[in-house]
């Protein structure tokens, strides 16, 4: 494995793991948004050989055997998906906030959520979807 | 592992069926095919806005270990060009560079940093040509052409529309407004770019999977471009991530069967990154758009002069038709008696034109809606008021003479928004603004016409079948890029044959399983597509009834119902299983298919035009009237959007959820139009190549929305319902120039409204007096 | 291929540039990452300092306080220490980026890649804070403002990093204020930037003022004339235009594709006429 190699590259291209988007390889649209040791990270600037004893969890490592992550969930019920290209990264990050921050007001999300873009939704419903996830896992 | 779905029910707000597997990651866009022994695919670019194009270097970048394949012109079967009605387009430059994103050299390469060290190998030799920047000096006499053998130079199109006469009308009006506006290009910045995968199946046959609008229209232009047979070619349209009109037509398609004709059997894949989809993606016409509206006394409008130019960059693509869009909508949904309307498209080494969500129309909503504002303002009249007071009704005629035979809801409305807390309380918020702030209201009022027009048909055909296991198979006709047409698929059938998520299933658009059904654009994805699958579903229960009552030993069917799953008879309760009855029809009769066509408006239009006009007039149209709330800082001219209301005629809706996706959506695309995407271009090069320097809109910078429908039924459409996808993103950069204007008194004429220009307009008028 | 190093502790760090000299040195990696696709650079050799220890984390030490230089700024943000003694720097940090970025990014990266529109610069000039730059062998401490010498140009030699930054407890002042102007609320690079720290007494006269302005100069620009308008004198409009005046003056701000100089130029006065919206604190 080269340790240049960019971690987005492994994820998608070694490991079939396609859930973690691509949108600009430049840090400025949060597609490839992941959580490293928990904490949200830019997938598109972190090289292979920065996964040293890390943990990654990407989309398709939140939900559970039997059960979608509260906020996969509240995303489903609430309309916060329309393309979806934006929604592994945006969930993600999500993820983050509310580890961070379990009952953030709205503004607070908008905040939580500032490094992804989406270009579909207009974000009112992925704030609606994260408010009512915040619910959920308390 | 499952979301709990209803059944589907016309009218609820029920998930999307696509959202768990997206939400999971494991939905496959076309960006997301890999495959062991895949091979990557990209090509060279210009680089240069205009050139003759002398020869190729590719030698180096041939011999590079890792290279498979190094394609030019010189390696093109077919005619090498490509195009939607013109055919102007090579798929790989022969004789001339139009733009700096023509592409010339399709490298084939083991992996990423192989392709790239071939595409840094590659050299062409080329003479360098005067090149053209404005379409308005395209057209003067000494221009550089970007197409020699045009006969009509740099035009493209020429289209001249009148009603009454212009000209004694002004001569009638008390009050005359003048004004000129300009609008930028704009990016799409879907998150998705264009990709695609391509592979040769055993049966010699092409498959391409892309992201595309277009799957059915493309296998055309690719056989056409290639010298290859329709029939030899497959595509397939996996849910797009994005796509706003600009993965209407081929992107990566034609290139990709290049491709794959040359791999050695083995699939290729092409993805655009960031950059190259803004250097050779088509962007939103820029115009430039010159009005003059007259009015009587009493505010009633009278009269109405337009000249609209656009600039279509380097080739032909739609803009002749997003024109001829715009001129239809030039006018605003006003009566207007005595209207001219001219537009003049043309040719330039620009960055290439092409759709974008709105399709012409954001262009002169921008400008009509601010004329209005200022007509308003010159006659002392409230904003509402005026407009309230010319709004079209059904029956009344648009600016371009057509009637408007079917509903119309622009006056409801404005009523609606009239009666709204946002306009009621509009005084008394602006009155508290904080230090150094200040606040203004703007309203807009707009309409969108959907659909194709006349000459080109608006048709689907929709497909159902009855699977071995009993499973209701809906064949999705158009491609979803977001909007959510799978899924109201789904809903329709589900709907009208009783059935739930667990019974039915969806194939998205595949050239091989599903049958033709146009592009997904014009607003008219739902409704055309819809209107065939309530027609087919209608069909197919009636044939599945017809069955059961065999099954069941009852003499009619008209006491069944569906049920999830199956039919039961009321009166008995007996029940057959959709399995079992599947098993029971011959696999001829388990498809049920349903062809529709669009109406179209009747009327002829005192029309002239340089070429044969496609995609006006239209027939069927929405309406929606905005408010925003805006604050502009006077120290900085930072704007804020603090509240948006939007108040849509869009039918009935099948799906709320869906009718606030599009609609939040729309309005969020046009705040980014209005504010801070600024595509800039300076002798054909793009100045703001990537995320970075070309800014959308994030969290932070789209307020809440509040959408509300007005839902007046149109008889013609499936359940009642109008096109929605599009009207949103024209309402909200004449909203904001109108707020501005409310706010400090400022218009400022060249959008989007940056903190510069905005500080800059200040400037000039006499600054406010603000207390501290 | 390029190599990616990842020291563990400064000994194997120091090896490592010892070894290859002509190493790109990096944290977060946010900007580096960036100019390597865009190939602005082409290191053979990457050196990413994340996992040394000794260089991240806040650590009071009576008056001063020490930031070591691999704390990303999501760690700044959440550190009690700097919330409550440098709230013109926490103000800053929660403006630049995004959130993922501030994730990654780190304080030491910021200074290093010396941007003139470094969103940390500003306030950490008006903190007057020093970088500490170790080498194997050496350790020193060197005013920042010395320290950055253009745009994207410090005074950092071959085998040395920026280990920290230390920055005085400024009890004094007490009033504090950062605005940035950019083309959107987040993922912005500034177009024009103020750090402010002022001293008022109780009726509100300002008896020491510090400022700094990011994004209109080569390198951040400071102002003692500007700075010296204001003290002995209250917050009030004129004042505050006069400052502002001198504020134009003082910067030299170029066109890019992000804004014009002159704009620059004008919104780095305005932002001076803001403070106004202080005198409310100020007077009781």
């Amino acid at each position: 494995m080269p340790s240049d190699r960019r971690v987005i590259d492994i994820l998608r291209e070694d490991l079939n793991l396609t859930g973690t988007k691509e949108g600009c390889g430049a840090g400025e649209c949060g597609g490839c948004t992941i959580l490293v040791d928990g904490e949200s990270r830019l997938s598109c600037l972190m090289l292979a050989a920065q996964l040293e004893g890390r943990s990654v969890t990407t989309i398709e490592g939140i939900a559970s055997e039997d059960r979608l992550h509260p906020l996969q969930e509240a995303f489903v019920e609430h309309g916060a998906v329309q393309c979806g290209f934006c929604i592994p990264g945006m969930v993600l990050s999500a993820v983050d906030l509310l580890q961070r921050n379990p009952n953030p007001t709205r503004m607070e999300i908008r905040q939580g959520l500032s490094g992804n873009l989406c270009r579909c939704t207009g974000y009112q419903k992925i704030v609606d979807a994260v408010k009512a996830g915040a619910l959920k896992i308390k | 592992m499952l979301v709990k779905s209803d059944i589907f029910k016309i009218g609820s707000a029920i998930p999307r069926a696509d959202a768990l597997s997206k939400v999971t990651g494991q939905e496959k866009y076309a960006a997301d095919y890999y495959s062991p022994n895949f091979v990557w695919a990209a090509v060279k670019r210009a680089g240069v806005p205009h050139a003759r194009l002398k020869s190729i270097a590719v030698e180096a970048a041939r011999k590079l270990p890792g290279v498979l394949s190094v394609l030019t012109h010189k390696d093109l079967p077919g005619s090498n060009r490509q195009g939607i009605i013109f055919k102007d387009q090579p798929v790989l430059v022969d004789a001339k560079i139009r733009h700096c994103g023509d592409a010339i050299v399709l490298v084939l390469a083991e992996d990423k940093p192989t392709l790239n060290k071939a595409l840094h190998l590659i050299n062409f030799d080329y003479e360098p040509l005067p090149a053209i920047f404005d379409p308005e000096k395209a057209l003067e006499e000494r221009a550089p052409l970007v197409h020699e053998n045009n006969p009509d130079g740099n035009l493209l199109q020429h289209i001249s529309v009148k009603v009454g006469d212009v000209k004694e009308a002004f001569l009638e009006c008390t009050t005359i407004i003048e004004g000129s506006f300009e609008v930028p290009f704009q990016e799409h910045a879907y998150l998705e770019t264009e990709a695609g995968w391509a592979y040769l199946a055993e049966d010699g046959r092409l498959v391409i999977v892309a992201s595309t609008q277009t799957p059915f229209r493309d296998r055309f232009e690719i056989a056409s471009a290639l010298g290859l047979n329709i029939d030899k070619i497959r595509v397939i349209a996996p849910y797009l991530g994005g796509a706003f009109g600009g993965k209407d037509g081929l992107t990566v398609q034609s290139l990709l069967a290049l491709a794959a004709l040359n791999s050695q059997g083995r699939p290729v894949k092409m993805w655009w990154d960031r950059e190259e989809s803004f250097l050779a993606g088509v962007k939103r016409l820029p115009a430039r758009m010159y009005y003059r509206l007259g009015a009587k006394a009493d505010g009633t409008l009278h009269a109405l002069d337009c000249r609209l130019y656009f600039d279509t960059g380097p080739y032909a693509h739609l803009s002749s038709e997003i024109m001829a869009l715009a001129m239809e909508h030039a006018g605003g949904p006003y009566r207007i008696p005595h209207t001219s309307i001219k537009g003049w498209c043309a040719y330039t080494n620009n960055p290439p034109g092409g759709p974008f969500r709105g399709f012409g129309v954001p262009q002169v909503t921008a400008a009509m809606e601010q004329m209005i504002d200022m007509l308003a303002a010159k006659l002392k009249m409230d904003p509402l008021e005026i407009r309230r007071q010319n709004a079209v009704r059904q029956g009344d005629r648009n600016c371009v003479g057509v009637t408007l035979v079917n509903s119309t809801g622009a006056l409801d409305c404005l009523e609606t928004l009239a009666a709204h807390p946002l306009w009621q309380e509009r005084k008394k918020w602006k009155e508290s603004a904080g230090p150094f702030k200040l606040r203004g209201v703007g309203l807009t009022c707009m309409a969108h016409g959907s659909g194709y027009g006349p000459v080109i048909p608006d048709e689907a055909n929709a497909k159902i079948e009855l699977t071995d296991e009993g499973k209701l198979r809906i064949f999705c006709g158009v491609s979803d890029m977001g909007q959510g047409n799978a899924s109201t698929c789904l809903q329709i059938a589900g709907d009208i044959l009783g059935q739930d998520a667990d019974s039915m299933e969806l194939i998205l658009p595949d050239t091989d399983r599903s049958l033709p059904s146009g592009s997904a654009s014009a607003s008219r994805c739902t409704y055309t597509y819809g209107n065939a699958l309530i027609r087919a579903a209608q069909a197919f229960k009636q044939r599945l009834f017809e069955r059961a009552s065999t099954l069941l030993m009852i003499p009619t069917s008209d006491d069944l119902s569906l049920i999830p799953g199956g039919i039961r008879h009321l009166p008995s309760g007996k029940e057959v299983p959709l399995s079992q009855l599947a098993q029971l029809m011959d696999p001829s009769e388990r498809t049920c298919t349903h062809y529709y066509r669009a109406p179209v408006a009747q009327e002829k239009l005192e029309l002239h035009s340089s070429s044969k006009v496609f995609g006006l007039p239209h027939i069927l149209f929405s309406y929606a009237a905005h408010l925003t709330y805006l604050e502009v800082d006077e120290l900085t001219g930072e704007i804020e959007i603090k509240t948006y209301l939007s108040v849509s005629d869009c039918g009935r809706v099948i799906n709320p959820q869906i009718y606030e996706q599009q609609i939040q959506g729309g309005i969020a695309q046009g705040l980014g139009y209005a504010l801070s995407e600024d595509f800039i271009v300076e002798e054909g090069k793009g100045l703001t190549p990537d995320l970075s320097t070309y800014i959308i809109p994030t969290t932070l910078d789209v307020p809440e929305m509040v959408s509300i429908p007005v839902e007046i039924d149109e008889p013609t459409g499936p359940f009642g319902l109008k096109g929605i996808g599009e009207i949103s993103i024209n309402g909200p950069l004449p909203a904001v120039a109108n707020a501005l204007a409310d706010a400090c008194g400022i218009r400022v004429s060249r959008s989007p409204f940056t903190p510069e220009r905005v500080l800059s307009a200040m400037k000039e008028k006499a600054p406010h007096e603000v207390k501290p | 291929m390029r190599k990616v190093l990842l020291p563990h502790t400064s000994e194997e760090l120091w090896e490592v540039l010892r070894a290859e000299p002509q190493a790109a040195v990096y944290a977060g990696g946010t900007d580096l990452l960036v100019k390597l696709r865009q190939g602005l650079v082409d290191p053979s050799c990457l050196v990413c300092l994340e996992r040394i220890e000794e260089l991240k984390g806040v650590q009071e030490f009576g008056h001063e306080v020490f930031i070591g230089a691999c704390s990303t700024h999501a760690y700044l943000l959440a550190n009690p220490i700097i919330r409550s003694n440098f709230p013109v720097l926490t103000k800053a940090l929660e403006l630049l980026g995004s959130p993922p970025i501030r994730n990654m990014g780190t304080i030491g990266g910021n200074i290093c890649t010396a941007s003139p529109a470094a969103d940390s610069l500003p306030p950490l000039y008006v903190l007057e804070a020093e970088v500490e730059i170790r080498s194997k062998n050496t350790s020193r401490r060197m005013a920042l403002k010395e320290f950055i010498q253009g745009p994207g140009k410090t005074s950092l030699q071959p085998g040395e990093i920026v280990s920290g930054i230390w920055v005085k407890k400024a009890p004094g002042y007490n009033l504090y204020h950062f605005e940035k102007v950019g083309q959107r609320k987040a993922l912005a690079i500034s177009i024009a930037s103020l750090a402010g720290l002022l001293r008022a007494s109780e009726k509100g006269v300002i008896e020491e003022a510090r400022f700094a302005w990011g994004s209109v100069g080569p390198t951040i620009i400071t102002s003692p004339e500007v700075e010296k308008a204001l003290v002995g004198n209250r917050l009030s409009r004129p004042i505050l235009e006069k400052a502002a005046c001198l504020a134009r003056s003082a910067v030299e701000p170029i066109d890019d594709i992000r804004a014009s100089g002159e704009y620059r130029r004008l919104v780095s006065g305005n932002l001076m006429v803001r403070l106004l919206t202080l005198q409310r604190e100020v007077c009781h």
